[in-house]
């Protein structure tokens, strides 16, 4: 597999699941997570430690990356948004929470450097975590394992919300919470596995990324507003869509940019970061609904000449 | 059964209830009728902890419930049926009434559902449907159906009948005397289309401006000419019967 293409798999599956992750959080909580940015950083430090201290391949540790971004998750629900959410707080108050939240994680992360720095004598600020990766079949390992972690975590979601009493209650919950809370569904207990699941997937999500980048105290920040990009390009108000505007961003920012260096020379690299958003701008003039609102299925019966009576 | 005492509530700072006391006794319909915007919803979500409750009190069997969440009343044995958003639009018929019986086992839930599709049987023909495809009757038919799901001493509906078909309508209301009739339940009603509601309750309160203007017997309120020719539209001679007029409340909410 070529490198590039190796490296937008991982990105894209890291911003799959970092996009999913903001897109189920505002979908439950109304909240636009600023934090995520640190909480994917963390997910990374998370790894590695492990793998400078511990040694082994870095996808040992994503388990406990998930469970170190859940853990953030929680302790922002119950320090910050409950509270906002019961005082009826607007979007906006909820937000800026949330970059407080961050900006806090983002000075601990500082300090857990410095402790990795001269307690532990390691170089925590610039890691190319691909030096603990081995290949299979011949290509980067993390192009073909990530992208598979990526599709089973969001296999098991989608089962966890459609076949499970709790993941029902949640869907319910997040489309009508005053007629949940009359039927007995406890709200609190749904925002609170929101934050669990969101949270998990930040770190998870940063950890995966910096497989495919330079990983610094600074990656989360550096890397938000592509993670906000894909929420956004998947409507906001599908968890599916979100996962898949994510997907397309990032696989934008490689295999585009890829692209058109070929066709008009290297300067395009230059303007690598603006390529994703470029893209997001026109699908959303197109589709103001992002891709969720897109009707895929009267498309794809278009595409192969079926009638169908439906919009999707 | 409930009791609501010297009730003041609204939304944020905007007060809508003023000094609201009303008493739903056991085994009965209650109805509480009024013009628009005078509370009627307001005083059933101050009941449910969805509005916010400045003062007063509300017990439910003697205990107080002011101020508490709605998924704890609803493990005491209330259920509420609100006006609007009274589905799960987007699950299916079978899902939105496993949600109504969230609270109880498996079982239970499957044997009730199908008690459910029984009693609507529109329902059954359209069980793995998204609710948001159900027509407007339907989707009431279902937002009942969840309602009675898990056997409650108490229903809070709101307003069934609003975009009904007069047909339909009249069905929801034969409907909602049955559930007394033969299930025993409590039912506190809120309703628009008063005549017909004064004509299957029990007991009456007219709200108007966020105040009682009426408490008495259901057939009083009916036969009052003044009141429900004024603010319910109900036209007809006065009957005799005892009938307890309330003073005007401050309130213009």
């Amino acid at each position: 597999m070529a490198p590039w293409l190796a490296s937008g798999f991982i990105y894209a599956s890291a911003l799959a699941l970092t996009a999913g992750g903001i897109t189920l959080l505002y979908m439950s909580t109304r909240t636009f997570n600023f934090a995520h940015a640190s909480m994917a950083t963390c997910g990374f430090y998370v790894v590695y430690t492990g793998c400078a201290l511990y040694g082994g391949a870095p996808y040992r540790y994503l388990p406990l990356a998930f469970l170190f971004g859940a853990l953030l998750g929680v302790i922002c629900y119950f320090g910050l948004n409950r509270h906002l959410l019961r005082r009826g707080a607007a979007e906006i108050t909820l937000m800026m929470s949330t970059l407080g939240y961050d900006l806090i994680l983002l000075s601990v992360i500082q300090m857990y450097c410095d402790y990795l720095t001269f307690g532990l004598r390691l170089y925590p600020r610039r890691v190319s975590m691909s030096v603990y990766d081995f290949e299979l079949f011949g290509t980067k390992a993390a192009s073909i394992i990530l992208p598979l972690i990526a599709i089973v975590f969001i296999t098991a979601l989608h089962l966890f919300l459609v076949k499970t009493k709790f993941g029902v209650a949640m869907r319910a919950t997040i489309e009508n919470p005053v007629l949940a809370g009359a039927s007995g569904i406890n709200s609190d207990r749904v925002y609170m596995t929101s934050w669990i699941i969101g949270g998990g997937m930040a770190s998870l999500g940063g950890a995966a990324m910096a497989m495919a980048m330079t990983g610094t105290p600074v990656m989360g920040m550096t890397t938000i507003p592509f993670m906000f990009a894909g929420a956004i390009l998947g409507g906001l108000h599908s968890l599916y869509g979100g996962i898949l505007g994510g997907f397309v961003v990032g696989m934008a920012e490689y295999a585009g940019v890829f692209a058109l260096s070929k066709q008009f020379g290297p300067w395009v690299l230059g303007y690598r970061m603006g390529i994703p958003l470029l893209l997001m701008v026109f699908i959303m003039l197109v589709f103001p609904r992002g891709l969720a609102g897109i009707p895929w299925a009267a498309l794809f019966g278009r595409l192969t000449g079926k009638k169908r009576g439906v919009s999707a | 059964m409930l009791t609501v005492k010297n009730l003041n509530a609204g939304y944020g700072k905007l007060q809508v209830l003023y000094d609201v006391s009303i008493e739903v006794p056991g085994k009965g319909i209650t109805v509480v009728v009024g013009p628009n915007g005078a509370g009627k919803t307001t005083l059933l979500c101050s009941i449910m902890g969805i509005a916010n409750v400045f003062s007063g009190e509300v017990l439910f069997e003697g205990a107080p419930i002011t101020g508490q969440l709605s998924y704890m009343l609803a493990k005491k044995g209330i259920s509420y049926v609100p006006q609007m958003g009274n589905v799960f639009a987007e699950l299916t018929v079978m899902d939105n009434l496993q949600m109504a019986g969230y609270l109880m086992a498996r079982d239970e839930v499957k044997h009730k559902a199908e008690q459910m599709t029984e009693m609507f049987p529109v329902l059954k023909k359209f069980i793995d449907r998204k609710a948001v495809t159900l027509s407007g009757g339907e989707r009431r038919m279902l937002a009942v159906a969840m309602g009675l799901m898990k056997n409650p001493k108490l229903m809070l509906l709101d307003e069934l009948s609003t975009d009904l078909a007069p047909i339909i309508a009249e069905r929801v209301m034969l409907e909602v005397a049955r559930l007394r009739d033969e299930l025993g339940i409590t039912i506190l009603f809120v309703e628009q289309m008063a005549k017909r509601a004064l004509e299957i309750g029990d007991t009456a309160y007219l709200l108007v401006s966020g105040g009682l203007k009426f408490a008495g017997k259901a057939c009083d309120l009916l036969h009052e000419p003044e009141l429900a020719g004024l603010y319910l539209g109900i036209k007809q001679a006065p009957a005799g019967g005892p009938v307890q007029i309330i003073p005007s409340s401050e309130g213009s909410g």
